[in-house]
C-alpha cells in the first residue's frame, strides 16, 4: 500500500511562494463545504477515475513485488511449494499427451487380416480383394500373396533352411484391411461381414491390446484430472495461508485505511497482486523443475526406447503448454489470495 | 448537519451505552462533547462514523439516515468526514507525508494534486518541514498534528475528534484546539469529544454533556 506519489522535491527546497499558493486553496475550497467535497467524488470524470484506478493497480503490483523481493528466502519457499504442487499434474499431463500420440499411431495400425482359403488362386484372390474394397466400412486393402507371406515369414523368423525344405507353401494368401472406423464394435461387425464372403477362410481382429491401452489412457486422464484438482486446491491453500499471514501482519494498516474510507477492493488489491506473483513465481519454478526432470530422465528413456528398437523422446512443454501452466498458476494464486483476504476482511473491523 | 433522533445503543443486549439522545448540530457549528470516561462520548462518535448502527432511533448526517447506507457506500460516506483519533492511528512504517496523503490516495487523487494538498495541510498544522520524518521521530503533539492534517487534507465538511488533547500538556492542548477553531472558522462543522473541562470552558463553544449515555446538559446552544 505504498503511495505512488513520492514527493520528489528535495528537503528544504519548498519555496515560500509555493507555500503561500498551496495555502490559499484550502481556505477557499473549505468555505464551500460538502458541495465541494460532493462535487469531487461525484463529478470526477470517468476517465480520470479510470486513470486513478490504473495508477493504483500499477502502484500495488510494484509494491507487492517489492514486498516479495524484500524477503526472498521465505517467499521462494512458498513459490517452491506451489511449484512442486504444479509439477506432478503437469508431468502426468505431458506423459498422457505423448501416450495420445502413441494412440494415434496405434489407430493407424489397427487393421483386420482376411485369410483366404488355400485353394483360392490368384485371379480369385483379386476378385475377393475387390469385393472387400467395395465394402463401405473399408478404407483400403493390401493383398499379401502366399509367396509374399512366405517371404515375410522367412525373413522375420530367419528360418530359411527349414522352410526351404517344404514342398508346398502352407501359407494362405491374405488381405490386410484398414477399416474406416477403429471402434471395436465397428471392427467386429466388419469382420463378420468379410468372413461371410466366399473364399474367405478366417478374419482376424486383434483388438484386445488396443482396447487395454485405451482404457489405461482413459484411467490416466482421470487420475491426471483428479490430481490436477487436488494439487490446484493445494496451491490455493498454500497461497491462501501465506496471504492470511500477510493480512494479519498488516492488520493495523488495514484498520486505519478502512477508517478513512478505503473500499474493500482497495484493501484487497495489494494482496491479490501478491497472490498472483506467488502463482506466477511458482509456475516459473514448476517450468524449471519440469525442464530439469526432462533432462534428468531423457538419457535412460532414450536407452530404454532404443532397446525396443524404437526412438522415443520425452515430451516437452511447448509454448502453448507453458503459457497454460503459467496462466493457471497465476490465476490460482490470485484466487487463493482473493479467498483468504475476503474471508479475513470480514473479521477486521476498525476500532 | 447532524441530527440524533431518539437514539439508543445497546451492546450485547444488556449494556446500554447511549439512551434517548436527541440533538441537532447545525452546519458550521463547533460542539464539544464531554462527560466522564464511559459516559458514551466515543460510542456517539462511532455512530456518526458509521462504525456502528444505533439500536434505536435514527442518526441523520447531512440529511441522510446513515443506518440506511449500504455497506458498499460506507467507505464513500467516511471520506466526507475527517476524524482525529486520540491514539492518532498513524502508520509507523511510512513518512509524515505518506500518512497525510493516505485519504487522497484512497480516493485516487492524482499524485501532483495530492502533493499540493498534503503540503497545504501540513503547512496548516505547522509541520511542512517534517514531511519526510517518520511518526516515531515526532513528539506526541506533533503526531497529533499529523493526525489532524490527515483528517483535513480531504477538506471534509465534518470534522470529528476523539480526545484530541488526551495526552498533551496544557499549552499544546490549547494550540491543538486553536487549530480546530481555525477549521471551524472556514466553515467546517467540528465535533470534539474531550474531558478537559477547564480547557473547553475557556473556549466558549456549545457543550453537550453526557452522563451514563444520556444527554444531561446542552450549554451555549445557538
Amino acid at each position: 500500500m505504498k503511495p505512488s506519489a513520492t514527493p520528489k522535491r528535495p528537503k528544504g527546497a519548498a519555496p515560500k511562494a509555493s507555500r503561500a499558493k498551496a495555502r490559499a486553496p484550502v481556505r477557499q475550497e473549505a468555505t464551500k463545504p460538502r458541495s465541494r467535497g460532493g462535487a469531487n467524488s461525484h463529478q470526477t470524470r470517468f476517465s480520470s477515475r479510470l486513470r486513478a484506478w490504473g495508477r493504483h493497480h500499477r502502484a500495488m503490483s510494484w509494491d507487492s513485488f517489492y514486498r516479495l523481493v524484500r524477503h526472498p528466502v521465505g517467499n521462494l519457499l512458498t513459490m517452491l511449494a506451489i511449484a512442486i504442487a504444479l509439477v506432478l499434474p503437469a508431468a502426468l499431463w505431458l506423459t498422457l499427451d505423448s501416450a495420445r500420440l502413441l494412440d494415434a499411431e496405434l489407430d493407424e495400425s489397427a487393421t483386420l487380416t482376411v485369410y483366404l482359403q488355400t485353394a483360392v488362386d490368384t485371379a480369385q484372390a483379386e476378385r475377393i480383394e475387390q469385393a472387400v474394397s467395395a465394402e463401405e466400412a473399408v478404407l483400403d486393402t493390401r493383398m499379401i500373396s502366399a509367396e509374399q507371406g512366405m517371404a515375410e515369414f522367412q525373413q522375420s523368423l530367419g528360418l530359411d533352411d527349414a522352410l526351404a525344405g517344404l514342398d508346398d507353401n502352407p501359407l494362405p494368401a491374405s488381405i490386410v484391411v484398414r477399416p474406416q472406423s477403429v471402434e471395436p464394435a465397428a471392427m467386429q461387425q466388419l469382420a463378420g461381414t468379410l468372413e461371410a464372403l466366399a473364399g474367405v477362410d478366417e478374419v482376424r481382429v486383434d483388438l484386445a491390446w488396443v482396447e487395454r491401452l485405451r482404457h489405461l489412457a482413459a484411467l490416466g486422464r482421470r487420475v491426471a484430472l483428479a490430481l490436477g484438482v487436488l494439487f490446484g486446491l493445494g496451491v490455493l491453500l498454500v497461497v491462501g495461508n501465506t496471504i492470511r499471514l500477510a493480512v494479519e501482519s498488516r492488520r493495523r494498516e488495514i484498520e486505519v485505511v478502512m477508517l478513512i474510507g478505503a473500499t474493500h477492493a482497495f484493501v484487497r488489491r495489494p494482496f491479490l497482486y501478491s497472490g498472483a506473483w506467488y502463482g506466477l513465481g511458482g509456475g516459473l519454478l514448476a517450468l524449471g523443475l519440469l525442464g530439469l526432470g526432462n533432462h534428468w530422465l531423457s538419457l535412460p528413456v532414450a536407452a530404454l526406447a532404443a532397446s525396443y528398437g524404437a526412438s522415443f523422446s520425452l515430451p516437452q512443454l511447448d509454448m502453448t503448454g507453458a503459457t497454460i501452466l503459467l496462466s493457471c498458476s497465476t490465476l490460482l494464486g490470485w484466487l487463493g489470495a482473493w479467498l483468504a483476504v475476503t474471508r479475513h476482511l470480514t473479521s477486521i473491523r476498525p476500532r | 448537519m447532524i441530527a440524533f433522533e431518539h437514539v439508543g445503543k445497546r451492546y450485547g443486549g444488556r449494556f446500554e451505552a447511549l439512551a434517548h439522545l436527541d440533538f441537532r448540530v447545525e452546519r458550521g457549528e463547533m460542539v464539544f462533547l464531554t462527560g466522564h470516561s464511559g459516559a458514551g462520548k466515543s460510542s456517539l462518535l462511532r455512530l456518526i462514523m458509521r462504525l456502528e448502527k444505533p439500536s434505536r432511533g435514527r442518526v441523520m448526517v447531512a440529511g441522510h439516515d446513515i443506518a440506511q447506507l449500504h455497506a458498499s457506500q460506507v467507505p464513500f460516506y467516511r471520506r466526507q468526514i475527517g476524524v482525529v483519533f486520540q491514539d492518532h492511528q498513524l502508520l509507523f512504517d511510512r513518512s509524515v507525508f505518506h500518512n497525510v496523503s493516505l485519504p487522497l490516495e484512497i480516493q485516487g487523487i492524482e499524485p501532483r494534486e495530492t502533493a499540493r494538498r498534503v503540503r497545504a495541510a501540513l503547512d496548516k498544522v505547522g509541520l511542512l518541514h517534517r514531511e519526510k520524518a517518520l511518526p516515531v521521530e515526532l513528539s506526541g503533539g506533533e503526531q497529533q498534528r499529523v493526525g489532524i492534517a490527515r483528517a483535513v487534507v480531504n477538506k471534509p465538511s465534518l470534522l470529528l475528534a476523539d480526545e484530541p488533547t488526551g495526552n498533551l500538556d496544557p499549552q499544546l492542548s490549547t494550540d491543538i484546539m486553536g487549530l480546530f477553531e481555525d477549521f471551524n472558522r472556514i466553515g467546517t462543522t467540528v465535533m470534539i469529544a474531550s474531558h478537559d473541562l477547564a480547557l473547553i470552558a475557556r473556549l466558549r463553544h456549545r457543550i453537550l454533556r453526557l452522563r451514563d449515555g444520556r444527554l444531561v446538559a446542552d450549554e451555549g446552544a445557538v
